[in-house]
């Protein structure tokens, strides 16, 4: 059995790789707080965000801009490991043990104090932390997937027992949003029935706490006083929300931000003219944006015309176009480097012209209205439709293009939003994504038709390997089914890959950040160089 | 002598009739007196000119991507340069007067027919109904234009015909608002009276009296609208509301040139020029066209 998460660590025992970490972690909670020494004193830690936050309860959180914080005023069992390749260390736990597919046992290390008075973090928080999500039917349940109950058998220890194995539980569940332990006293106190407690934390657990947030404008961290862990790198982080690349940019510039994202259409002039005193990295993505097309839509129902679709678009010209050389063409959802990657697609990145005229010509020939494409009104979308709107004409099939803001665009293949998903033809789409194939191939799944999966493609096939894969343990076989579901996808003629996109980040050389694999900061980590 | 008289009386009136200018002339005459009307006239001119003329006078298919260097400053080949897909900025610019001219005439075209009517109804008809439209014009005036717009875009979808309805729809209470004033204002004038007293019907006043003295105001404040209906228009496309890609627009050009700005800062040039020219002729000529027409009207404003 091949017992890690990530596809790196494979052959290293899950059980050996965990403990081994736990001495690290053991020594910084242990360490006596007069001995800590406090990061440079006064520093303030300034950074953007792409939205501001919403919900601070990990059990209701549905989105990754309150994963930052919640990172930064909660403690977890385990958390990602800063640094190129996907990992995961010990957090609040000494020891996690996987003692049979079912059954995971944790050991909490002693000392960790919930603020205003709340108390030690017991085994009986953990409890109530993981099991709350599953009894109050929370968005986000699903992190949990088959999770039974989790067992106390001592003040620090527990098991958390699965109906069954559940792979993700590893590289999403603990180490994400969910894994994140509240106090079960405060959370009681503060709903009464440990229900969603929104934007209200009753109390922290982390190196810091929300100080203040303003709506739109910022949101404040600052040293949890409570905390006796390792000291965090600054005094008080700042978050500025701001949904546009080009302001962080500019904000960066102007010295409002020690670190943010670079759009990748800057990235080229920043590498040959980087701000003063600034370093910019370039790291992988795991988003995946595709082309997807409605299958019950009438126009589009016939595979030979979606087929021809796919031959037509030329995936590395979008690159050029779209993306300025800066992201490489997909092979699929799954990004390199985890479970499930495929090293190559059936339908070439170039495409093929021929093929896609004798498609077109089984199909019938081009329809006689034109097709239409949905996409966000970005500069980087709209220029991706505008290039497969002249792709297509290439082999005379007519497209018209159609701008949607967020709000629009967001629901258009939503069926509990009317009846916009049945016009629906093409759409540019692109979803976030988690170190797990799983978190990527569940919105295929013939239940998330007319949710989330707005080509409509259903499968049983799909369907079963979906469910198989998620009780796999062996990492071999996981990835097998993995590239197969994609393979499925491909063939129905609904979906043309093109890209994970890449995430450039820029930063102060007077900051040393820490980052995820895929760029996403985690601030509690960051310190001053 | 009788009929010589008759002759040199008959050619002195022709000599005075000579020498005093008709009326067309006597304006022209007073707008060339105005260096800054004369500015607007030419502007306005050259982006009519432009709007009509596009189709033949681009150098590229606006349309057309990859036919140049991407993002590629000024050239001989490329007087404005190039934008993220190598199309022409230069023929972008020219096609997207047309779609300006084109929202502006459609635009206010409709909103000047509908709030005239609707203001001539509201000053001449009864109190209740002038009450009735009073309500609805200040109900859809109280909607900020952007924000109704981009609710009407998600209803309807992103076109050139939604922004249209936008605008028009915005801009009816203006002139509905001004029509009724000045309705309101002659409706008791002696002359309508006499007319009424000789049994005018209410179709005949108000076409043959009113509706002349109505719509010279409402001509100048068209004019002078005419920026404010194009920025619109470039606000709602740069937002992503407005015309389809690949048509090329200002707004989908200033839209388009912000994400690259960094690369090349001539497509966010190229498409805010026109705008700031559309806006200085209109507004040139418009004052020049008050003063002309209206000379109350400047003292009041």
């Amino acid at each position: 059995m091949s017992a890690n998460p990530f596809p790196k660590s494979k052959g290293i025992d899950r059980r050996g790789f965990l403990k081994g970490s736990a001495v690290a972690g053991l020594a910084a909670a242990s360490m006596p707080i007069s001995t800590a020494v406090w990061a440079q004193s006064g520093k303030v830690l300034h950074i953007s965000s792409y939205a501001d936050i919403d919900e601070l309860d990990p059990g209701f959180y549905q989105n990754g801009y309150n994963v930052d914080v919640m990172n930064c005023i909660y403690s977890k069992l385990v958390h990602y490991v800063p640094g190129r390749e996907w990992d995961t260390s010990l957090q609040a736990a000494e020891e996690v043990k996987q003692v049979d597919p079912t059954h995971i046992t944790f050991r909490l290390k002693k000392g960790i104090m919930f603020t205003g008075g709340h108390g030690e973090m017991t085994a009986e928080d953990v409890k109530f932390s993981f099991e709350r999500v599953i009894k109050h039917d929370s968005p986000v349940k699903g992190d949990w997937g088959p999770l039974d109950h989790v067992e106390v058998t001592g003040k620090y220890e527990g098991t958390i027992v699965l109906k069954e194995p559940f792979e993700p539980l590893w590289t999403i569940t603990l180490p994400y949003g969910t894994g994140c332990i509240v106090s079960k006293k405060a959370v009681m106190e503060a709903t009464k029935d440990g229900g969603d407690f929104g934007m209200k934390p009753p109390a922290f657990s982390g190196p810091y706490i929300l100080d203040t947030w303003k709506p739109g404008q910022y949101v404040k961290l600052t040293r949890n006083p409570e905390w006796k862990g390792t000291k965090p790198g600054y005094d008080e982080i700042r978050i500025l929300p701001m949904d546009d690349e080009k302001t962080m940019e500019i904000a960066y510039e102007s010295g409002d931000l020690d670190f943010t994202a670079v759009s990748l259409s800057s990235l080229s002039k920043y590498k040959e003219s980087p701000p003063a005193k600034t370093t910019i990295q370039e790291y992988p993505s795991l988003y995946y944006v595709w082309v997807g097309m409605n299958m019950e839509n009438p126009a589009l129902t016939d595979i030979n015309l979606r087929k021809a679709i796919q031959y037509a678009i030329n995936v590395p010209q979008i690159m050029q176009a779209a993306y300025f050389n800066q992201a490489k063409p997909a092979t699929g959802l799954i990004a390199p480097g985890l479970t499930g990657h495929r090293e190559s697609e059936i339908v070439p990145p170039e495409g093929d012209l021929e093929k896609a005229k004798a498609f077109l010509e089984k199909a019938g020939g081009p329809p006689i209205e034109p097709l239409t494409i949905d996409t966000l009104n970005a500069t980087t979308w709209t220029a991706i439709a505008q290039v497969i709107q002249a792709q297509l004409a290439q082999i005379g099939i007519q497209l018209k293009v159609n701008v949607q803001d967020s709000g629009s665009f967001w629901t258009i293949g939503m069926e509990s939003e009317g009846d916009r998903w049945k016009k629906m033809q093409l759409i540019v789409n692109r979803f976030s994504m988690l170190p797990d194939p799983y978190y990527a191939t569940q919105w295929f799944t013939t239940d998330q038709v007319g949710i989330w999966n707005w080509e409509r493609f259903s499968n049983k096939e799909f369907d079963k390997l979906n469910q198989e894969a998620l009780q796999e343990t062996d990492h071999d076989k996981r990835a097998a089914m993995y590239h197969k579901m994609q393979d499925l996808m491909e063939q129905s003629g609904a979906y043309r890959f093109l890209t994970h996109e890449a995430s450039p980040v820029m930063f102060r050389d007077s900051v040393k950040p820490a980052l995820r694999p895929d760029a996403r900061p985690l601030f509690r980590f960051f310190k001053p160089a | 002598m009788a009929a010589s008289e008759e002759n040199v009386s008959i050619a002195d009136h022709a000599k005075r009739t000579r020498r005093e200018p008709g009326a067309l002339r006597q304006y022209a005459t007073q707008l060339a007196g105005n260096p800054l009307g004369i500015v607007g006239l030419v502007l306005v001119v050259l982006i009519i000119g432009c709007a009509i003329l596009s189709p033949w006078i681009v150098p590229y298919d606006p349309t057309q991507i990859f036919v140049g260097p991407r993002l590629g400053g000024p050239s001989w080949a490329h007087w404005l340069g190039t934008d993220q897909l190598g199309r022409d900025t230069l023929s972008r610019v020219i096609a997207g007067s047309r779609i300006a001219m084109l929202v502006a005439v459609a635009t206010l075209g409709t909103a000047l027919t509908i709030g005239l009517l609707l203001g001539l109804i509201a000053g001449y008809g009864p109190q209740w109904l002038d009450n009735i439209l009073l309500l609805l014009f200040d109900a859809v005036r109280s909607f900020p234009v952007i924000v109704f717009g981009l609710a009407l875009v998600t209803l309807l979808g992103p076109s050139l015909q939604t922004v249209i309805l936008v605008v028009a729809i915005t801009s009816v209470p203006i002139y509905a608002r001004i029509a009724r004033t000045q309705t309101q204002s002659l409706r008791n004038a002696e002359y309508i009276q006499a007319e009424r007293a000789m049994g005018a019907g209410t179709m005949r006043t108000l076409a043959i009296h009113i509706l002349p003295n109505v719509i010279g105001p409402l001509l100048i404040l068209v004019s002078m609208d005419v920026p404010l209906v194009i920025a619109t228009e470039a606000g709602l496309s740069f937002l992503g509301m407005g015309v389809r890609p690949p048509t090329p627009s200002w707004g989908t050009i200033l839209n388009d040139g912000y994400g690259v700005i960094r690369n090349s800062p001539w497509p966010v040039i190229s498409g805010s020029v026109p705008i700031v020219i559309v806006t200085l002729g209109f507004t040139f000529l418009g004052e020049a066209l008050r003063d002309i027409f209206d000379p109350k009207l400047r003292r009041d404003l």
